[in-house]
């Protein structure tokens, strides 16, 4: 028998398939945000409403994983976003791979910010790096006030956590205090902003969060 | 779960190691896997022998380390170890503590046979 060392993360090549996609991204000046949660938390419903308040101001692009249909690319495109659909086939979550394969498709020059609304999986899509300059975490009232502590991994990497759907907050046994105090400990440097996606309440808050990051990496670029 | 993809990463560096020894027989892969890297071993042991069937690795075993979850304090410099991702010092109660281990993802070793079949180099 012989024994042969190889000390390696098995994330290896797809890391640095994702640090490319972050070179192309900055050297295009573009923002990417990567957006993780369940199904139904209400990612798509989110890029709708961003896309009512800011698509006449900014160029905006998405990138949507599913694992089949264009269903969410339709409901994106008719709000006035580019983009392009991944079906992952079956696969529960993006590579930086997948992600590398569709950025020449895409006029990353002149758009100022890149969603990618991630295959609905609050586990799987956290261990792939595509590239992105914050990972968003959606979490949705209707899932319960347990989740942070049940999917931590997701939460220990996102850069902002968005807790969604508090329109339903008064019929609901969600404690939110909770859920964000939660976070905080997981992740002290996780921003976290609360909203309605369907409603619009807390949206400006994020509008805003939206412009400010835009300019940072438009500064730094 | 991603365990499957998880898996056919796992087996393309195994198949770029492999190519330095060419005929050699797999016997083992020797791995890290944290408590908190979201990986279930035995899921992952199942898509390693679904994906090897019938083909070179078929038979090879998984020895999979299972790497603790250990928290460091940030403010009086403990470090505990938890079960699961955690959160709060035992020690000071601060709430800002640092992973320090257990979100391992590695390949570390392979085990392998060259006399079965393998050419000397
Ligand atoms: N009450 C309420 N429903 C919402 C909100 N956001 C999304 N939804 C609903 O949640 C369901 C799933 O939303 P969708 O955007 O498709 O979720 P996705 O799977 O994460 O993309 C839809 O029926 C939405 O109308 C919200 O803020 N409040
Ligand atoms: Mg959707
Ligand atoms: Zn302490």
């Amino acid at each position: 028998m012989t024994k042969v060392d190889i000390e390696r993360k098995i994330q290896d090549e797809n890391d640095r398939i994702a640090a490319g996609n972050r070179r192309t991204f900055t050297d295009a000046g573009v923002l990417v945000l990567n957006i993780i949660s369940s199904p139904g938390s209400g990612k798509t419903t989110l890029l709708e409403s961003t896309l009512d308040r800011i698509a006449g101001e900014m160029n905006v692009l998405v990138i949507e994983g599913d694992v089949s249909t264009e269903r969410d690319m339709d409901r994106v495109r008719a709000r006035g976003a580019g983009g392009i659909q991944i079906n992952t086939g079956g696969g529960c979550h993006l590579s930086a791979g997948m992600i590398a394969e569709v950025l020449g498709g895409l006029d990353l020059e002149s758009a100022d910010i890149v969603f990618i609304e991630n295959v609905g999986n609050l586990i799987c899509p956290s261990t792939y790096d595509l590239g992105e300059d914050v990972r968003m975490v959606l979490l949705s009232t209707t899932e319960g006030d347990d989740k942070p502590m049940k999917y931590p991994a997701i939460f220990l990497e996102a850069s902002l956590a968005i807790l969604n759907k508090i329109d339903l907050l008064e019929h609901l046994p969600f404690d939110i205090e909770k859920v964000q105090k939660e976070i905080e400990v997981l992740n002290p440097n996780c921003e976290i902003l609360r909203l309605s996606a369907l409603k619009g309440d807390g949206m400006d808050a994020w509008i805003d969060w939206i412009r400010a990051k835009i300019a940072e990496k438009k500064g730094s670029s | 779960m991603h365990e499957l993809s998880i898996c056919q990463s796992m087996i393309r560096i195994v198949d770029s190691t492999m190519e330095q020894h060419p005929g050699a027989k797999l016997q083992k892969i020797f791995l890290e896997i944290g408590k908190g890297a979201t990986i279930e071993p035995i899921l992952l042991k199942d898509a390693f022998a679904i994906v090897t069937s019938g083909g070179p690795y078929e038979g090879a075993e998984l020895v999979i380390d299972e790497i603790p979850i250990v928290g460091k304090c940030r403010d009086c410099g403990e470090s505990f170890r938890y079960e699961e991702i955690a959160f709060g010092c035992p020690n000071c109660d601060s709430r800002s503590v640092s992973i320090e281990s257990g979100l391992e993802l590695n390949i570390k070793q392979l085990e392998i046979d060259e006399a079965n079949g393998g050419t000397k180099t």
